[in-house]
């Protein structure tokens, strides 16, 4: 009896080991950060942690919630850190350079975003090009593109004689920022959790996301049985970066200006949000839930470690080390979960 | 099959990233014509941006100049490889802005041996054999921060500083030139963070020292080594929503037309602190060695500070 009990705990554990890292994530802030001054409260604990870190790493979230498209139908996005900059710098670019309004300018700056998702997507699917190979060139044509469009200089008002934009900040940049109401959540954080929400959907409750999964799992079976696989491809990668481009009107919005630089290694930490959310880089396994988690995870361990103000070489360190164990809680339990499910 | 594809794979990032790039080396060479190549480390960096910007509006008024620019991408090879096209091509003189000292050590004293003199901007490489070294000093930078930040608080607060990637040189010398500076006051560093002169770690890093003192007065002031960290530093307080970016006084470093000086000129930092590009005295320099005319082997460049009364003059020798 007692032991039937046990296994049934091992079996919750198992199948939420996602919660149970994010959980221990969230004890080790809830301990280990300074406390505030006069009370007994840890600094982790106040609403004005919990706001700056959901702000500072919505954009992170966000390129971590497309790339886990494009993870479970075992392919990889090396470019939408690059997407992201080039995103950003378009955005500003109409904005400041041409005047646009803000509705033209995010449809257009989205649609690009996409269409160098579905241009990778195309010739992984059509040429059977390896995703590494192929999504690390659209990484260098889009930074290359980024940096084309502005001139090497970053877009901000003023910053080349022909700009619409002379001075100030356009509006959008603050409306995208400053919090709603009484809420005290900025769309920035808003579009973070849409965007989870709108691809959990996507993935668990259309045909589409369940042809992403068929070819993660095998992709030969899935055509044989007659999904198009390079269209559910395309799909993916071109969703994948267009969840880039919305990361990139998070960042010029948070700059307040477009750098070409920006988002440089973010795809190293969208990949590290799916995987420690328990998503398989063999593809077929996972889900949006988890990245969710995995990106608070890791944007737990840096407001931590920053909370705590460590020098760099132990936060690096730290940080490394966090990431490890919370990838082997996941395994271990995955294997527990696995041995119980036979 | 699979280690064929692996090899592919890192043959591809190779010829990617690399240093494919070839340029036809028949630059003309006329009686009287100068030819000039120019090798910057990494455009990616607007303060490089402006450094080749510099060179080339001063090379502009001097019409027997004609420039050649080479970027390495922030990829010491291609550096070498740049400055040995410059030899096959047979400059009259190479500019160059290393990456990296010691890589690039050798290929500067062969470019010496044939007989091409080489100025070298900002960055130092080991030993003497180069025409002309022009760099800023960033000891003296910091320390004029550290002097100004003494003045502005009155002798006394509670500052937070964020620092540029503090394993390279310039980071460094910013940081041990403020301490200098504010010795003797009672100047309090209260939270210092590595943010690898990049603005959204300086965002991030900020907020959480606000978290850390949360109290109106708890931070009077914040030195950041560069103006990006500044303004990201001057973002976060301003998005925290208490209104301490209108209390709290912000430093920066590097004073270009776009960011520092606009940032003064907006309200958003009080003072920033220039760190010459040497672009324009690299030419003048050239232009002397050209004409056989004596220099000095090492140039230090002076800093001006920018703030709301004089940005508009074009701020202040220091």
């Amino acid at each position: 009896m007692a032991k039937h009990r046990f296994s049934n705990i091992l079996d919750l554990a198992g199948r939420y080991r996602g919660v149970l890292a994010f959980v221990l994530v969230f004890i080790l802030g809830a301990v280990f950060t300074p406390r505030i001054p006069g009370t007994n409260v840890t600094t982790f604990l106040t609403w004005d942690t919990q706001r700056t870190t959901l702000l500072y790493y919505a954009e992170y979230g966000i390129l971590a919630a497309g790339m886990t498209l494009v993870i479970l139908a075992a392919g990889i996005d090396l470019s939408v850190g690059a997407v992201l900059g080039f995103s950003a710098t378009l955005f500003s670019l109409l904005l400041i350079g041409y005047g646009w309004s803000p509705i033209p300018a995010v449809l257009v700056t989205i649609l690009a975003a996409a269409l160098m998702g579905a241009i990778s997507g195309f010739v992984i699917a059509r040429f059977r090009m390896q995703p590494f190979v192929a999504t690390l060139g659209m990484m260098l044509v889009a930074r290359g593109a980024a940096k084309w469009l502005c001139g090497g200089l970053k877009v901000q008002p003023g910053a080349q004689p022909w700009y619409a934009m002379q001075s100030g900040k356009p509006h959008i940049f603050d409306s995208m920022t400053n919090h709603i109401g009484t809420i005290g959540i900025q769309p920035v954080v808003l579009l973070f959790f849409v965007t989870i929400a709108v691809l959990w959907i996507v993935v668990k409750y259309t045909r589409f996301g369940r042809h992403i999964y068929a070819i993660g799992g095998n992709e030969e079976a899935t055509r044989l049985s007659g999904v198009n696989v390079a269209w559910v491809k395309i799909g993916a990668y071109a969703l994948c970066a267009m969840t880039a481009g919305l990361a990139g009107l998070c960042n010029a919005s948070l700059n307040g200006y477009g750098d070409p630089e920006a988002g440089f290694t973010y795809e190293l930490d969208a990949i590290a949000a799916v995987v420690i959310g328990g998503t398989s880089l063999m593809g077929g396994k996972g889900g949006m839930f988890f990245t969710f988690l995995g990106a608070m995870i890791i944007a737990y361990i840096n407001k931590i470690l920053s909370l705590n103000n460590f020098e760099e070489p132990q936060k690096l360190v730290i940080r490394g080390a966090l990431i490890i164990v919370a990838v082997l809680i996941q395994q271990t339990l995955e294997k527990v979960e696995k041995r119980r499910t036979k | 099959m699979r280690r064929l594809a692996l090899l592919a794979v890192i043959i591809l990032i190779i010829a990617l990233t690399g240093c494919g790039r070839k340029e036809a080396a028949n630059a003309p060479r006329g009686a009287k014509n100068y030819v000039i190549g120019m090798s910057q480390c990494n455009l990616g960096e607007p303060w490089r941006v402006q450094m080749n910007a510099d060179v080339k509006a001063a090379a502009d008024k001097h019409p027997e100049i004609k420039m050649l620019f080479k970027d390495a991408q922030n990829n010491t090879t291609t550096q070498q490889s740049q400055v040995q096209e410059f030899v096959d091509q047979k400059v009259d003189l190479i500019i160059i802005s290393p990456k990296e000292a010691l890589p690039l050590t050798k290929p500067v004293s062969d470019a010496m041996d044939a007989g091409i003199p080489v100025i070298v901007l900002d960055r130092k490489v080991e030993g003497d054999k180069y025409t002309c070294f022009i760099g800023g000093d960033n000891v003296k930078i910091g320390e004029e921060a550290g002097k100004y930040m003494v003045k502005l608080l009155g002798g006394k607060g509670n500052i937070v500083e964020l620092k540029g990637l503090m394993t390279s040189t310039p980071a460094a010398e910013r940081h041990d030139g403020f301490m200098k500076g504010i010795k003797g006051s009672q100047i309090k560093i209260v939270y210092a963070a590595d943010c690898h002169w990049l603005e959204p770690d300086a965002r991030r890093e900020m907020a959480s020292a606000l978290t850390r003192f949360p109290g109106a007065k708890d931070i009077d002031a914040v030195y950041a080594h560069n103006d990006p960290s500044a303004h990201g530093a001057y973002t976060a307080a301003k998005l925290e929503g208490k209104g301490r970016e209108k209390t709290i006084k912000f430093i920066g470093i590097d004073s270009l037309p776009h960011e520092g000086v606009q940032y003064v000129k907006d309200g958003i930092i009080t003072a920033t602190f220039q760190y010459p590009t040497g672009g324009a005295e690299a030419i003048d320099t050239a232009l002397k060695i050209l004409k056989g005319e004596k220099i000095e082997k090492n140039i230090t460049l002076g800093t001006r500070i920018f703030t709301k009364d004089n940005a508009a003059k074009g701020g202040e020798a220091l």
